[in-house]
């Protein structure tokens, strides 16, 4: 609406309504922006109050049941299944996340196996696709545009459709219910965008330092490791993300090669606790499970957020 | 031209292949071959363990009687139907409403953008407990609105499990379109949008004769992943319904994931497997050639 009249009043002190867009533009632009700038300054105001308004109430739909979750993780488990009353709200306790972290099956096992693999998994990714980024990036070699293209066509395939070869093959490797295994998985399925963010990364490192390195006698090596690793940083920072969040968020490839309760990650194990393995089904238990795998990826994200935006955004113009 | 390879030349060719080779081999091991190794299973008679031999396209053809398999395909395709636009549209929407660099708008995005980065499996389960009859926080909510009565059992009813399904995986995945999007028209430049409001033209009409057009790459690769990610659909549907009542509400990796690990056809369920790959390309492709191919 506002752009409307504006336009409008614009319109009005044109001289000549004919002609090319851009000439009309610049006959009336400079006047009609300095004319109104006390009054668009308070409808600004407004604006950015009505703004800030909305932002808050969508950002309540996304966020609310979040904190809601971990809220009801922290009730007993007789109120989460009876149901909802006053009380509910008075009686807080940490007893689900006791229970949980306690049991003669506890499940700080299966959090311990979930941060192996997504540790172990970032940093295979790191390496593998920095190493890969830097080949790709600055060696031009016969087949390279074949070699990137293979990598990338992982990108193409849905695991989803190779679990049951996988499966066999991992078998034959004698790398079922192994958190090895399940990395090198994890890894293989995250190098397509890895690969993909650090060749970019590398291909905007300025050509005349990856020389002057050379020059100075630097080997191919050193020159990664001492001259060009501060510069790709962020973008090692990015591959190594993306690959945590998705290996600690991961379940339908952990379930099919995991089979022993001991190796499971946090997301099979709590498969477990739904189907009530660990005695009848405990919906509190559920809760405070849900609540310990969320957590971690809340923290990481916050905190790297700007390195995950950045893939994104590389991705996505580029895509 | 004929180029003379120089002993630079062959180094360089050396250092790049040596230090791409890692992530070749990952990807030749664990994507490449087990694709070509589930082609050659899907026309074997594979079971778990045991010997095998070749049947032809035996395993093919019994997919196409395979009810459960067909049902499978069918729910997946109706459930990606459904919950496609509203992602997209949603997804555009909070895009408008935090692609400017205004105050607020920074974390507004990050809190949109986490039920994403949380995950669908964790959500699921928190689902699960929430859509309990008598107990959870949705029919106490919608039963106090006057909309269910508060003994729904939403789990358990083909209708209701798929409908609470979409609206959870609406809620998680908007805000994977929505960061798409935002990264796609922050890239337009602004001068566009200065001389189109100079020209009197309305915001609709900005947006659709400047955005649209020059968002097409963001919007394609936004369907793609979720029109793809909904195919690929597993986790909320394994942990709220595990797939029933009965087989109704199994999707086609379920589908592959039961034949595979509980009956143990390891052939079948390659053949599946192999459909499957069929239809996501083709989903893809036609997607792709179909938003940015055309008018450019």
């Amino acid at each position: 609406m506002a752009s409307v009249r504006s336009g409008q009043q614009r319109a009005g002190g044109r001289p000549a309504p004919a002609g090319d867009p851009r000439a009309r533009r610049q006959a009336t632009g400079g006047r009609a922006g300095t004319a109104g700038r006390g009054r668009s300054g308070r409808r600004e105001r407004g604006g950015l109050a009505l703004y800030i308004v909305a932002g808050v109430a969508i950002s309540a739909v996304f966020v609310l049941p979040l904190l809601w979750e971990m809220f009801r993780s922290l009730q007993p488990e007789s109120t989460v299944t009876n149901p909802p009353s006053a009380a509910s709200f008075s009686h807080l306790t940490f007893a689900n996340f006791r229970t949980l972290l306690s049991g003669q099956d506890d499940i700080i096992r299966n959090v311990t196996n979930s941060l192996i693999v997504a540790v172990l998994t970032a940093a295979l990714t790191a390496v593998v696709s920095t190493m890969a980024g830097y080949g790709f990036g600055l060696f031009r070699f016969r087949g390279s545009g074949l070699v990137f293209g293979l990598v990338l066509l992982a990108f193409m395939i849905p695991f989803q459709a190779v679990l049951t070869p996988l499966f066999l093959e991992l078998h034959y490797l004698h790398l079922l219910n192994s958190l090895i295994g399940l990395a090198l998985f994890y890894t293989t399925f995250n190098l397509p965008v890895g690969v993909y963010v650090m060749r970019n990364s590398f291909l905007q490192v300025p050509r005349e330092i990856v020389d002057a390195a050379r020059v100075d006698g630097a080997s191919v090596t050193r020159t990664l490791l001492s001259v060009l690793r501060p510069l790709v940083l962020p973008g090692i920072a990015t591959s190594a993300l993306y690959a945590f969040l998705f290996s600690w968020t991961e379940f339908l490839g952990a379930l099919s090669f995991m089979t022993n309760d001991s190796l499971f990650t946090l997301p099979v194990a709590l498969s477990n606790v739904e189907t009530g393995t660990y005695g009848a089904v405990n919906y509190g238990l559920l809760l405070a499970g849900a609540v310990i795998a969320m957590i971690p990826c809340i923290i990481v994200y916050v905190a790297l957020q700007r390195y995950y935006v950045r893939g994104l955004v590389s991705g996505a113009l580029k895509g | 031209m004929p180029r003379r390879r120089s002993a630079a030349d062959r180094r360089n060719a050396r250092v790049g292949l040596a230090f791409t080779s890692p992530a070749l081999l990952l990807v030749g091991a664990f994507a490449l071959f087990p694709l070509g190794f589930g082609v050659y299973i899907s026309l074997t008679n594979w079971p778990l363990v045991g010997p095998y031999h070749f049947i032809g396209l035996s395993n093919y053809q019994s997919l196409i009687h395979d009810t459960v398999f067909v049902q499978s395909i069918l729910f997946t395709l109706k459930y990606t139907a459904i919950v496609t636009v509203p992602i997209f549209v949603v997804g555009y929407a909070l895009a408008v409403f935090v692609r400017s660099n205004r105050r607020g708008t920074t974390l507004f995005r990050t809190l949109i953008f986490l039920p994403y980065i949380v995950g669908l499996v964790a959500e699921s389960y928190m689902a699960l407990v929430e859509l309990q009859p008598g107990s959870g926080t949705v029919n106490f909510v919608l039963s106090k609105l006057g909309i269910v009565s508060d003994t729904t059992a939403w789990t358990v009813h083909t209708g209701q499990a798929t409908t609470a399904i979409c609206i959870l995986v609406i809620w998680f995945a908007s805000g994977l379109t929505m960061m798409l999007l935002m990264a796609g028209m922050q890239s337009i430049p602004t001068e566009l949008y200065e001389s189109a409001r100079v020209d009197g033209a309305s915001w609709w009409s900005a947006e659709r004769r400047i955005t649209l057009p020059l968002l097409r790459r963001s919007i394609a690769l936004s369907l793609i992943i979720s029109v793809v990610g909904s195919f690929l659909a597993f986790n909320q549907f394994f942990i709220i319904t595990d797939g029933g009542p009965g087989t109704s509400t199994e999707s086609v990796v379920m589908s592959i994931y039961q034949t595979a690990f509980a009956d143990t056809d390891v052939g079948l369920a390659s053949a599946m497997s192999v459909v499957l790959i069929i239809v996501v390309g083709l989903i893809t492709f036609i997607q792709f050639h179909y938003l940015q191919g055309d008018g450019d």
